[in-house]
């Protein structure tokens, strides 16, 4: 479509005297629902808080909607992060509100909504992330872990963002729950032409809903493409990854012998 | 006249009603969007069922904006059911009908209605008897555990005690002895004022050394440990209970009061009265620099009334209530930190909580101490 929403050039990244990331390009355009998968520590999470502005490569480019997240001004940042959601691996509620109030607060910080709509609008997208209108009232630490979740959720969906990105969105749910979460993105991805980038190991999302599969490893992107390109790669992380479900999958089935 | 919003109309054709949708219906413009459909007029009864909604020239919807279609017509008495819609692309109808169905859902739940004063003030002193009951109820198996440890002395854990006391104890020996060193020259300062008008300076000796020893000593450095310590504790457990440590020390077959409350209890018993004497002396100190210089009253003068007027019970007594102020101290510390619930705000309640607990118990404790001792003729 229209030019790139994420641009990631030469990213290099060295924490605390180790290489995280050697040399890392991606390009995901509008409107892709593109998941980043890699194995425990290979900088998965790095990278997706270096591209929203959380945290500086230690080389390299990162451009987020066209605006170069490094040099923007204050300013052009703030308008930036009006235009994402994100949601956090576990849930970043705010404790001090309720629920709906933390999904209250991006709509009532940016402005523009008439106030008669932010409750409407908040109970809409507490029934989107999956979540009973009564749970608006009560307060993060009364919540399941898989109910947070689905409040971060609404949280991120709350103005209806452009980019949307998810730390591991369904770890942690049951498959029935993050089923309806995949099909759910799937729907913001197709009919409102959001940009979706999820970090999971969830392998059915992958199966189901990821148009594109980028695996992070060794510092670089080992491989990019569809789940059918990915699967056919030879990495030994990618298979082993992958023939581990293969095999429950013939285990399961009732004429695998 | 300002021109009016093309981006939605409504029509009248046969058999019913039209209203058409255009251009682009994001959140962005919902304040726009939102005066455009009220000019629209779908008042109750201005609009002639069925109803239709027309999509041919729709640009964008987003879900926020879907939301306002439905509740305009809501509002106008049209049920979001009876609505047909025509002429939509199919991303745009998905977006509306996603909103439709959950239009049920997207009735905001009732928020719950604000106690009255008299149920808050019923639920302030229920929570307070219940707060109450829990410290009593932990005061009790903190000693049933010190019991065991005393029973047993190789179930206390050496190293935590000695890194708590390190902690509560020989850190805080600065700043005991500055505030005592003030206190010590402030009371004695003002005291002197008072006496050089009856030429009774030397008493100024007498009164500081009562004051001090007795109560001033122990109930600034009891207050000062509460502050800082009895915080310490809460904060400390409080983080524990939060990352599930102290589930795990449970799990472990540990207790968790033997592992974690009993060390920082006996550090801050044994702690306490090892700062009163620190502060003894410094106020002391304080009193006798004042003395030279406003009351011409020699250090040596000072110390030689300071035997006649000083009985040791008076010293003794203001030892003997450090430890009783300590263990309330160190059990609400704990507790407050034992029971912080699942959220990081929680912490900070307690913590604000503690220090002001543990300062009432001191206050309240040196008041008891001071009608029994009064009873008892000490």
């Amino acid at each position: 479509m229209n030019g790139a929403a994420i641009e990631v050039e030469a990213v290099r990244t060295r924490l605390g005297g180790q290489l995280v990331h050697d040399r890392i390009d991606l390009r995901i355009g509008r409107g892709e629902l593109v998941a980043l998968v890699g194995g425990s520590g290979s900088g998965k999470s790095v990278l997706m808080r270096e591209i929203i502005g959380l945290q500086r490569p230690t080389d390299g480019r990162v451009r987020l909607l066209g605006t170069d997240v490094w040099s923007a001004s204050p300013r052009q940042l703030t308008a930036l992060r009006r235009r994402i959601g994100v949601m956090f691996q576990d849930g970043a509620l705010f404790s001090s509100l309720t629920v709906a109030g933390n999904v209250a607060t991006p709509m009532i910080e940016h402005g523009g909504i008439p106030r008669h709509l932010v409750a409407p609008l908040v109970a809409l997208r507490l029934s989107m992330a999956g979540l009973p209108a009564s749970a608006g009232a009560r307060r993060p630490s009364e919540l399941s872990g898989g109910m947070r979740k689905r409040a971060a959720i609404a949280r991120a969906l709350a103005l209806e963002p452009e980019v949307l990105f998810l730390d591991e969105p369904t770890a942690g749910l049951d498959p029935i729950t993050a089923r309806a979460f995949d099909a759910m993105l799937a729907s913001l991805c197709r009919d409102l032409g959001i940009t979706v980038v999820l970090i999971t190991h969830d392998l059915d999302t992958l199966l189901s809903i990821a148009q594109r599969v980028v695996v992070l490893g060794h510092g670089r992107v080992v491989a990019d493409g569809t789940l059918d390109a990915v699967t056919a790669n030879d990495d030994p992380w990618i298979r082993a990854y992958f023939e581990g479900r293969r095999m429950l999958a013939a285990e399961g089935s009732p004429d695998g012998t | 006249m300002t021109t009016a919003d093309t981006r939605c109309s409504l029509a009248r054709e046969a058999g019913g009603s039209v209203i058409r949708l255009a251009g682009s219906w994001r959140l962005s413009s919902i304040g726009e969007l939102d005066a455009a459909l009220r000019a629209l007029g779908v008042a109750p009864g201005g609009i002639a069922p069925p109803v239709a909604l027309d999509g041919g020239s729709l640009a964008e919807i987003d879900t926020a904006a879907a939301l306002l279609v439905w509740r305009h017509l809501a509002a106008a008495g049209v049920p979001a059911d009876a609505v047909s819609m025509r002429g939509f692309a199919d991303a745009h109808a998905r977006i509306l009908e996603l909103v439709r169905q959950r239009l049920h859902d997207a009735e905001p739940a009732a928020a719950p209605r604000p106690r009255g004063a008299l149920a808050s003030l019923g639920a302030a002193a229920v929570g307070l008897v219940a707060l109450l009951h829990g410290h009593l109820d932990f005061l009790g198996r903190v000693l049933v555990e010190l019991g065991r440890t005393v029973r047993k002395p190789s179930r206390l854990r050496g190293k935590e005690l000695f890194a708590q006391f390190s902690q509560v104890c020989v850190s805080a020996i600065p700043v005991v002895a500055l505030v005592t060193f003030l206190i010590g020259l402030v009371v004695a300062y003002l005291l002197g004022l008072q006496a050089e008008q009856y030429g009774a300076n030397i008493f100024v000796v007498d009164g500081v050394a009562l004051g001090l020893a007795r109560e001033f000593s122990p109930l600034i450095v009891a207050t000062i440990v509460a502050g800082r310590s009895g915080a310490a504790f809460t904060a400390q457990l409080g983080t524990m209970k939060l990352t599930e440590e102290i589930d795990a020390i449970r799990t472990l077959g540990l207790s968790a009061e033997q592992v974690l409350v009993v060390p920082r209890v006996l550090a801050l018993v044994m702690s306490l009265p090892l700062l009163v004497f620190v502060g003894d002396v410094m106020g002391l100190l304080g009193a006798m620099t004042i003395a030279e210089r406003m009351l011409d009253i020699t250090p040596s003068t000072f110390v030689s009334r300071l035997h006649d007027a000083l009985a040791p019970r008076h010293f003794v007594i203001g030892l003997a209530k450090a430890p009783a102020f300590a263990l309330f101290i160190a059990v609400i510390g704990c507790r407050m930190g034992m029971s912080v619930s699942r959220d990081t705000r929680s912490i900070g309640m307690n913590t604000t909580s503690t220090v002001v607990q543990g300062i009432v118990a001191v206050i309240l404790l040196d008041a008891l101490f001071a009608v029994l001792l009064q009873e008892l003729e000490l």
